[in-house]
């Protein structure tokens, strides 16, 4: 197999434990992962860093992942974001469409990850 | 020879008596009296006439005759029966050659020669004669004449007081009796007491004074005999009149007309047993007591063989020939009848009598009513109670559930990067053990990270149940292939089963038709439910899926997807199977005890039903029964341009 060159994922948390874990679990799995911790911070960095992909908590501080997705979406429609909850009552939400999956938050990341796979492998990126 | 002195002396002594006492008969012995001592005669008699124009001696002095003697003349009979008729004094020297002359025997009036005979006249209607004999023969003055005549006007005066004041005293007596029977009525809530109360009052001597009475209350179309009171027999009437004697005439009815211990004693008669078998149905022109509920009217029959309502068998089972039926009305609605009747003492039914039995009915008609609207407010009450306390219930819940799915959401982050970090320490272990030079001291690092996942991986479930549980309410519902569901479940459910000797075995129908429900909610049920399966068989074991339509047996329009899944697991017990949908109820160490009461609660707000089939020492049977019928409404129609089906609502389901 041909080496790619890496994804890159932004992870947005207010949860420093949370990123971490994260960052640790997606660098393994072969990604560069970057980090932000809340909304401003999360801006800045898909401007910056231009990632494939963006993991958005909706519960956070100040402006909400909700909120936030609404802007990154229109920013840049082409990078998909992936929405990290809790709980999963969020999924009533009707804004919760705009994004690419919705992903409720487990210890076990098998999930987070392999959606992640599939939406980078049907985006074509 | 009467002289104008004591003519005045007498007139003066008879008008002193007539005005001293209201009772009659003291007033008629008093005059009697002085008639004869001053008036230079032998004997006196007044004379009263009564409703059936029978002339009675009422009071007398000077005869011989029997005191108890019941001395009764007819008009026209004899000198004294002549006067009544012609309303003209007689005064005969030698009475007894008199053609008018009667012999009345035990009177001795054949020992007088002489008479003087006056009619006793009020509003020009004889209603007395008043009599003087001497034994010697000799005329009467003028001014004799003329002060029995004064004397007969002084009685008739004090007749006619005496019957205003005899009916003054009935009508306060009625008022007080109605007054007692009404507060003995209305001072208990018990509506049985009360109309006892009221049956008493009816029945009394000295109220009502019918010998016995019936309540009927009208239920469902029908009199009902409610019930009785009198006596079972001619004897034990006799006995209880020989009792109430005993007690006075000034018997008091008393604030509390009957105790407690009465009442039992009246329930338990003969009689009260007898009037609880009657029943007549409460139809127009068929029965004598239906008439009286449906006309609200007093019906009085005098003789039961010509009455066109009251048929033979009616007499016999009352043993009366005569008896009055009074409605029992409140609001203008009729609630029962009263039957009542004098069988044992034949008294005929007075007008009077009547009148208090329709006073005594409007009391107990109030009583019933009364009654009715107590039980209709303590059944409200008793609702409202419960109401309260479900209500109560349901607040002290729906505040636990905001509490705990807080708590809960607060607890999910640290409890996801602890187990997330927990197992990343197993994998890095896992990854270094082989090469690892201290394998045993690895191995329990190993098993520690694993436990610490393990055990968080549990604190997610019980969390994840927790924050479902308040939100299994909100259905999404949408058009699904049951065939694609049942599918998309078990391919998620099979990773479960790696490493487990379990084998899954399914029989779906084929073209089942789309069903609107909830595709994840629906999911999470049969997930739920295989989990249990498979939970129950850690030695392996068999789980099968069965999907097909049922047609239900209530609405041929209606039928069920049926989702039956069945394990091998041996079954629940006994002691656990009443409580398998309590919530928090679990038989397993790692249970949230929330699972099928979740399952039920989705499967319950799809319209289903959730059914469990449990096989001792073999397994588990679950129906999930959800109804097809707005998917069966729908119109499936190929789309022309790409074949795909295009579902129509009908508005109207």
């Amino acid at each position: 197999m041909k080496e790619k060159k890496k994804k890159k994922i932004l992870i947005a948390d207010d949860e420093d434990n949370i990123r971490f874990l994260y960052k640790e679990e997606l660098e393994d799995e072969g990604y560069d992962v970057c980090l932000a911790s809340d909304a401003e911070e999360t801006l800045a960095m898909a401007r910056e860093e231009r990632p494939d992909l963006v993991t958005l908590d909706i519960k956070m501080p100040g402006m909400d992942g909700l909120e936030l997705l609404g802007i990154l979406k229109k920013e840049n429609n082409d990078v998909p974001v992936i929405l990290c909850s809790a709980y999963g009552s969020y999924k009533q939400d009707f804004r919760v469409w705009s994004s690419d999956a919705y992903v409720v938050k487990s210890a076990d990341l098998k999930e987070l990850k392999s959606t992640i796979k599939e939406i980078l492998v049907s985006s074509g990126k | 020879m009467l002289d104008q002195k004591l003519s005045l002396e007498i007139l003066k002594a008879t008008a002193r008596i007539a005005s001293s006492t209201p009772h009659l008969d003291q007033i008629l012995s008093q005059i009697i009296d002085v008639v004869k001592n001053k008036m230079n005669i032998d004997a006196c008699s007044i004379f009263l006439i009564d409703d059936a124009e029978k002339v009675s001696l009422k009071a007398f002095s000077g005869y011989g005759v029997d005191e108890t003697a019941n001395l009764s003349l007819n008009m026209g009979q004899g000198i004294t029966g002549w006067v009544a008729r012609h309303k003209n004094t007689l005064a005969l020297r030698e009475a007894m050659q008199d053609p008018r002359f009667v012999f009345i025997p035990n009177m001795e009036e054949e020992q007088f020669q002489s008479m003087l005979s006056v009619p006793i006249l009020r509003e020009e209607q004889c209603i007395g004669v008043a009599n003087v004999h001497t034994r010697d023969k000799r005329y009467f003055s003028p001014v004799e004449i003329l002060v029995l005549e004064t004397i007969a006007d002084q009685v008739a005066g004090c007749i006619s007081n005496a019957l205003v004041y005899a009916k003054n005293q009935m009508m306060i007596k009625e008022l007080s009796i109605l007054y007692d029977v009404s507060l003995g009525a209305q001072s208990t809530l018990n509506p049985e007491l009360g109309l006892w109360v009221i049956l008493s009052g009816i029945t009394r001597g000295e109220a009502g004074g019918f010998n016995r009475a019936i309540l009927f209350t009208v239920e469902d179309g029908e009199l009902i005999g409610t019930m009785g009171l009198g006596p079972d027999s001619p004897e034990d009437a006799q006995r209880i009149w020989t009792e109430l004697d005993g007690e006075g005439k000034e018997y008091q009815i008393a604030q509390k007309m009957i105790s407690e211990e009465e009442k039992d004693e009246y329930s338990k008669s003969n009689f009260n047993k007898f009037a609880k078998t009657l029943r007549y149905p409460l139809k127009e022109n068929d029965n004598v007591l239906a008439e009286a509920a449906l006309k609200r009217k007093i019906v009085h029959v005098e003789n039961c063989a010509g009455h066109p309502l009251v048929s033979d068998e009616f007499c016999q089972t009352f043993g009366v020939d005569s008896f009055a039926a009074v409605p029992l009305t409140a609001h203008d609605e009729v609630l029962g009848v009263i039957f009542t009747d004098n069988r044992y003492n034949a008294k005929p039914i007075t007008q009077t009598s009547l009148h208090l039995l329709a006073r005594f009915a409007a009391h107990a008609g109030w009583v019933l009513e009364n009654s009715r609207l107590i039980s209709r407010l303590v059944a409200t009450n008793r609702e409202l109670l419960s109401m309260k306390d479900r209500l109560i219930e349901t607040e002290k819940l729906s505040a636990l559930g905001r509490l705990s799915a807080e708590v809960a959401h607060e607890i999910k982050n640290p409890i996801v990067s602890i187990g997330g970090f927990a197992r990343r320490l197993k994998d890095k272990f896992m990854e270094n053990h082989e090469a690892s030079q201290n394998r045993q001291e690895e191995e329990s690092a190993l098993n520690y990270a694993n436990i610490i996942f393990e055990e968080t991986q549990k604190l997610e479930r019980l969390l994840k149940d927790i924050l479902t549980y308040p939100k299994t309410g909100d259905l999404n519902l949408e058009i699904c292939n049951p065939d694609q569901l049942i599918q998309e479940s078990l391919d998620a459910f099979k990773t479960l089963l790696l490493g487990q000797d379990v084998k899954i075995e399914t029989h779906i129908q084929k073209d089942l038709s789309p069903a609107l429900i909830d595709p994840i909610k629906i999911k999470q049920v049969i997930n739920n439910i295989l989990s249990n399966a498979l939970e129950s068989m850690p030695r392996g074991g068999k789980i099968k899926v069965s999907v097909y339509l049922v047609d239900s047996d209530k609405d041929e329009e209606q039928s069920f997807l049926t989702i039956h899944i069945e394990d091998s697991g041996g079954g629940i017990p006994d002691q656990a199977l009443d409580n398998i949908f309590n919530p928090f109820f679990t038989t397993k160490k790692t249970g949230t005890g929330l699972g099928l009461s979740i399952c039920r609660k989705i499967v319950e707000n799809h319209g289903g039903t959730l059914r469990v089939e449990n096989f001792k020492n073999k397994g588990v049977g679950v129906f999930i029964l959800l109804p097809l019928k707005n998917s069966r409404d729908c119109t499936k129609k190929e789309h022309p341009s790409d074949g795909r089906p295009e579902i129509f609502f009908d508005e109207q389901t």
